[in-house]
């Protein structure tokens, strides 16, 4: 499972004097999901349309299965951020279509197309125009175009923004599926609760630069775990407390006081230190940094 | 290949079942018959009303005795139409020899006279009766084009001073289409003015008309004084008889086959135009919309764009092509519903244009034009975010692409001429108006020079059309000025991205 789907080497991308994506290099193994993580305009849709043959890099190499995009087209299935369909083509044809452009035979394609529409609950709105769907099944009939022709490597650019947390959660489930079916998978996403669920790596990307490429838990490694106190009283005395690397004072967005901890440092020298003043809490958690903590820590420090 | 064909075949279907496809096919036929129809409903009109204040004194009767002849003329030519499709010719020719001679040549002067003296219309058909086919229709006369009314005592005796006030009260009454006025000393001493009132000059079949009498009546009046004896002689309704004859071609003496034989080009070219701006701005506004709804970032995960952009090609031709068919079904559906003939004529003068050398020549000619036309709409859909950035391209392209349908008629009247010669070699244009010139035999050397020129100017607009599509499709800034549309163009040529 080691296999390589996906290796980006030293890619870059220019628009003009625009460097969109610059040097950019990682690996993904099969089976695996890779989150493609980055703020607006880090060049996360300019990487997936060079992965795609979409755009042509100015520099540096890049290898789908083995081969360069013109090869595997038809092993690759990719839904793109903006999504959009011939608004007069029927769920099912529509669908079908791209599967039939990815390779398959038309019956096939179909067979596919309605058995996915009805996996989703969708088997009543085979026949209706896209046009006739809510935003919702629109998207969905969009992701299942992707996948119905059953790609090894899925490439999702934003596949959760516009749906609901019934249909994201949904999506979730369909994803694992995916990967649990041997696909490999990249998505791009702004939502970081989805990519700390499903991902098994991820590659942070900001003003077209690579920050970070490995798992989360290396992620986490690279912060401190933070604790939160709550209290009534001032603790600015915790800044003494060893293994205590910086204190920051409660305010209007959150009301506890918050520590970064030196790497293996527990919370207990912080919870003696107010046993010791006599400062009754209200409120004490320790944990590791968020995904959300990181990426922000992470392209703050690039900014 | 496969991809191409799978998204030529989604953009046919597209195409094809939208509204305005329909709409299209059908306006069609409803062209043809409004155009069919309209000279038909207007063929007895317009009746032009008049009247003569003759001081002269001997005029108004030449111009109503002319007036008589070309009543008498047009009678005769309805009545041979009318005997072509009710009579038994074979028999009305061994029963009645003169009149079924009369009937075979309606429109000679000494005709017109024998038809006058024996009987006019109501004679004719006296003579025709026995001879009716069963199916025989009632013959309808055609309506007199000009109608004399006697004038108005205002106008008799109004002084000359006052004619033209008088004259505008009575054209105002709307009894009167003209008044004409011939002075008393009119054909006296080199006098020959005479003066028409009418509120429509511009209308001028009358005033020809009168002036042709009036000729007429002045030659006379010059033949009386000097050779009396000619003046009611025959010899003076002796015409110039002309039988044409076209050498290039067998059996060819009509000249309605020459005549066809270039409406047939005008026709074929018309319709490249027709179908191909109708088509390739359909193809603009696909583009456009799947580039709006981003379906066109799906086609180019899927295939690459020059395989997107000859699929879409083709499937436009495909849908040009379904066009033309049903239109020309339906054209000749409907010419042999009015007409039987005219199928066989039209049939004749395609023939005649599209020879076994000819024929590839003009499908070469057409496709090439299609694929032109296509290919620069592709272009500027590829580079337009939405249809009002699109329209801002379009007006000056189509401009441009309607340029040689000003041309048509000089073109046509020389063929082979410098002026045809020359927009022949201009790239764009070379398909249309080579499909002007071809039935009109150009040298060989224009022919296979602007023919190598359409292939190499298709072959270059498509290879560009790509280039500009994969470098601008999935672009969202504004399109263009004309100076950065240039610029593109020129570095689309050169591969790179602008």
């Amino acid at each position: 499972m080691t296999e390589p789907v996906l290796e980006l080497h030293d890619v870059t991308k220019r628009f003009g004097d625009f460097t969109a994506v610059d040097r950019l290099s990682f690996t993904l193994t099969r089976g695996r999901i890779l989150g493609f993580l980055g703020p607006n305009g880090a060049g996360k849709t300019t990487t997936l349309r060079m992965l795609l043959g979409i755009l042509q890099p100015d520099s540096g190499t890049i290898a789908i299965l083995g081969s360069s995009i013109a090869d595997v087209r038809s092993r690759i299935g990719y839904l793109p951020e903006e999504r959009g369909f011939y608004r007069r083509m029927r769920a099912d044809a529509a669908i079908a279509y791209v599967a039939t452009l990815k390779g398959m035979k038309r019956p096939a394609a179909l067979t596919s197309a309605r058995r996915l529409l009805k996996e989703f609950g969708l088997e009543a709105f085979a026949r209706v125009r896209i046009e006739g769907l809510s935003k919702g099944m629109a998207q969905k009939v969009q992701l299942l175009a992707a996948v119905a022709h059953d790609p090894e490597f899925v490439i999702l650019d934003e596949p959760f923004s516009g749906l609901d947390p019934v249909n994201q959660a949904e999506l979730e489930i369909f994803i694992r599926k995916l990967a649990a079916a041997g696909k490999t998978i990249l998505f791009s996403t702004h939502t970081m609760q989805h990519a700390e669920r499903l991902c098994d790596g991820l590659v942070v990307l900001t003003n077209g630069r690579k920050l970070f490429d490995g798992t989360l838990d290396a992620a986490r490694a690279l912060f401190p775990r933070r604790a939160r106190v709550g209290a009534d009283a001032d603790l600015s005395f915790l800044r003494q407390v060893p293994g205590v690397q910086q204190l920051t004072t409660p305010s209007a967005d959150q009301p506890f006081w918050t520590l970064d901890m030196a790497e293996g440092v527990d919370g207990r020298a912080v919870l003696a230190a107010c046993f010791e003043r006599g400062v009754p809490l209200t409120h004490f958690d320790i944990s590791p940094p968020t995904l959300h903590d990181i990426f922000v820590s992470l392209v703050e420090e690039a900014a | 290949m496969r991809n191409a064909f799978l998204i030529a075949r989604q953009e046919f279907i597209k195409y094809v079942t939208r509204r305005g496809f329909f709409i299209s096919i059908l306006m069609f036929p409803i062209w043809v018959v409004i155009v069919l129809l309209v000279p038909r409903w207007t063929s007895g009109a317009p009746q032009r009303a008049f009247t003569i204040i003759d001081r002269a004194g001997e005029y108004r009767a030449a111009i109503l005795d002319s007036l008589s002849r070309e009543d008498a003329e047009r009678d005769l030519n309805a009545l041979a139409r009318y005997a072509a499709a009710n009579v038994n010719l074979s028999r009305l020719e061994r029963a009645k020899p003169r009149l079924s001679g009369l009937l075979e040549n309606p429109t000679t002067p000494r005709a017109v006279t024998a038809f006058q003296g024996s009987g006019g219309r109501e004679g004719a058909l006296s003579a025709m009766r026995p001879f009716l086919k069963p199916t025989a229709k009632p013959f309808r006369a055609p309506a007199p084009r000009f109608v004399y009314l006697e004038p108005p005592p205002e106008l008799l005796f109004s002084p000359s001073e006052l004619f033209a006030s008088a004259a505008r009260n009575v054209l105002d009454s709307g009894r009167y289409f003209a008044v004409i006025l011939i002075p008393q000393n009119f054909g006296k001493d080199s006098h020959a003015t005479v003066q028409y009132y009418a509120r429509d000059l511009s209308d001028s079949d009358l005033l020809d008309f009168a002036t042709g009498a009036l000729d007429n009546a002045l030659h006379k009046n010059v033949l009386r004084r000097y050779a009396p004896q000619l003046v009611d002689s025959d010899a003076l309704e002796e015409t110039t008889a002309v039988e044409t004859h076209n050498p290039t071609k067998a059996n060819s003496q009509s000249s309605r086959d020459d005549s066809l034989t270039k409406i047939v080009p005008i026709a074929l070219a018309v319709i490249l135009f027709i179908v191909s701006v109708m088509n390739a701005s359909v193809l603009l506004q696909g583009v456009v919309e799947e580039k709006s709804t981003r379906m066109i970032e799906v086609l180019l995960s899927c295939a690459t764009p020059r395989q997107i952009t000859s699929g879409k090609m083709v499937g436009v031709i495909a849908v040009a092509l379904l066009t033309i068919i049903i239109w020309s079904l339906a054209l000749f559906g409907l010419m042999a519903l009015a007409d039987a003939r005219t199928v066989t004529l039209v049939f004749d003068a395609l023939g005649s244009v599209a020879t076994f050398d000819t024929l590839p020549l003009l499908l070469l000619y057409f496709f090439c034009g299609l694929l032109i036309y296509g290919s620069v709409f592709l272009a500027i859909g590829s580079m337009a975010n939405s249809l009002a950035d699109a329209q801002s391209l379009l007006g000056p392209s189509m401009l441009i692409l309607m340029l040689p349908n000003l041309l048509i008629s000089g073109i046509m009247r020389d063929p082979n001429g410098q002026l045809a010669s020359l927009v022949s070699w201009v790239p764009f244009y070379t398909p249309f108006f080579m499909m002007l010139r071809i039935a009109s035999h150009p040298p060989a050397l224009q022919v296979w020079g602007t023919t190598a020129l359409a292939l190499a100017t298709t072959a270059f607009l498509i290879w560009w059309t790509g280039r500009v599509f994969a470098n601008h499709v999935l672009t969202t800034e504004r399109p263009p000025s004309l100076g950065g549309l240039i610029r593109r163009g020129a570095l689309a040529v050169r591969g790179r991205r602008v």
